[in-house]
């Protein structure tokens, strides 16, 4: 009987061992996705089945949408109050920028004619894709975590301990590039539609002069490229970005994978001061290149399909 | 004086990447719409077969019409005008 218990609790030591045991895919994938929706930062009703409680990511996304906002409308609101519209400070960078997104991307794209119509747009997308993956590589929630931990000491249902749940990039999230994506979408219909008229655009979508048969085989073709084309900026976006995080995380995860595999924390130390800190640290750096790149890349394959809808050549 | 001999290397190479970019942009367009149509229309073939409990022709189908509109969509770039 004694034998038996003992068993019993070696049995239950050995599988409490296990629980604790690192799970490295489980870490990553936690510190990428988003908070889990029924543990929300923030509590909203049900509309037609869809739960519209705030995650982390949508918080992020308005945090984003406010920065951007007002960082871009003050700055301009300040230049337009000078007396000599000369831009200095960031309103330089700002005009830089501007100017860097209408001549190299927009121009070659939609022409003269339309270039002052889809630079906004562009531009939209470019600001906002740009702070939504730059702010992923800041570690603001962690350094916020740190604090509670240390300082604070909230409780564990604190919205500070929410805040900690999944990744801080939304650009990461499909569902977020989806719908950037889907606006891209409908972009390239009413160009099309204000280029050449609405029956005009979709005539578009297919070569003329074409022998009837053809035509048969390529307008479905044609129609499924429509929806491939933003499906394509999806991914494209999303699998980059959570790409780069879960490669710094999966080196960062060696510490504790070397310290479990020799049972002492001197070879998880040894291993991530000699492989893992310093590789991270690159590859952190190559993320701020990726960050930049990404936007601009979205930004420019979004002008390239709104430029095919306007000037159609088959 | 050419804008060469005054921007600096940095710049220089910056410049050259932009450039790279901006050109690679149909190749780019044409080379995710490939992969795109590949995996959506063959991830559309593949919830038909769970749906209507198919064996595997939803994917075979779907695989096939990915490849048929991404090749279509890659011809569309490159010998784009």
């Amino acid at each position: 009987m004694m034998l038996g218990q003992e068993h019993a609790q070696e049995l239950g030591e050995h599988a409490a061992g296990a629980a604790e045991k690192f799970d490295a895919g489980k870490t990553i994938i936690h510190h990428v996705s988003n908070s889990p929706i029924d543990e929300p930062l923030l509590h909203l009703p049900k509309i037609a089945g869809i739960d519209l409680s705030v995650t982390k990511h949508v918080l992020m996304l308005w945090l984003i949408a406010v920065f951007v906002f007002l960082v871009v409308t003050f700055t301009v609101r300040k230049f337009l109050k000078q007396e000599r519209p000369i831009p200095v400070g960031f309103m330089n960078a700002l005009e830089a920028l501007v100017e860097f997104i209408r001549d190299s991307i927009a121009l070659p794209n939609f022409g003269k004619k339309w270039v002052n119509v889809y630079t906004p747009l562009l531009l939209t997308f470019f600001c906002f894709i740009f702070c939504a993956n730059a702010i992923g590589l800041i570690p603001v929630f962690e350094v916020l975590g740190l604090l509670d931990h240390f300082v604070l000491h909230t409780g564990p249902d604190s919205f500070i301990k929410h805040l900690l749940e999944g990744g801080t990039t939304a650009t990461s999230n499909f569902n977020v590039t989806a719908g950037l994506a889907v606006i891209t979408f409908f972009a390239i219909i009413v160009a099309g539609s204000r280029a050449h008229g609405v029956v005009q655009h979709w005539i578009n979508l297919v070569p003329h002069g074409l022998a009837w048969p053809l035509y048969i085989l390529l307008i479905p073709i044609e129609l499924m490229g429509m929806l491939v084309r933003p499906f394509a900026l999806t991914m494209r976006l999303a699998a980059n970005m959570t790409g780069g995080h879960i490669a710094i995380l999966a080196i960062l995860s060696f510490v504790f994978l070397f310290t479990e595999m020799f049972g002492r924390a001197i070879a998880g130390v040894g291993v991530g001061l000699a492989v893992s800190v310093p590789l991270a640290t690159a590859i952190s750096g190559l993320e701020i290149i990726v960050v930049l790149v990404q936007a601009y890349v979205f930004t420019l394959l979004s002008a390239v399909f709104i430029g095919m809808a306007i000037h159609v050549h088959h | 004086m050419p804008d060469d001999e005054r921007s600096t290397p940095l710049e220089q190479s910056l410049e050259a990447f932009q450039e790279t970019v901006r050109k690679s942009g149909p190749a780019a367009m044409g080379s995710y719409s490939l992969i795109g149509a590949i995996i959506l229309l063959g991830g559309i073939g593949y919830a038909v077969d769970q749906w209507r409990g198919h064996a595997h022709w939803g994917l075979l189908v779907g695989l096939v019409l990915g490849l048929i509109v991404g090749f279509y969509e890659l011809a569309k770039a490159v010998f784009r005008r």
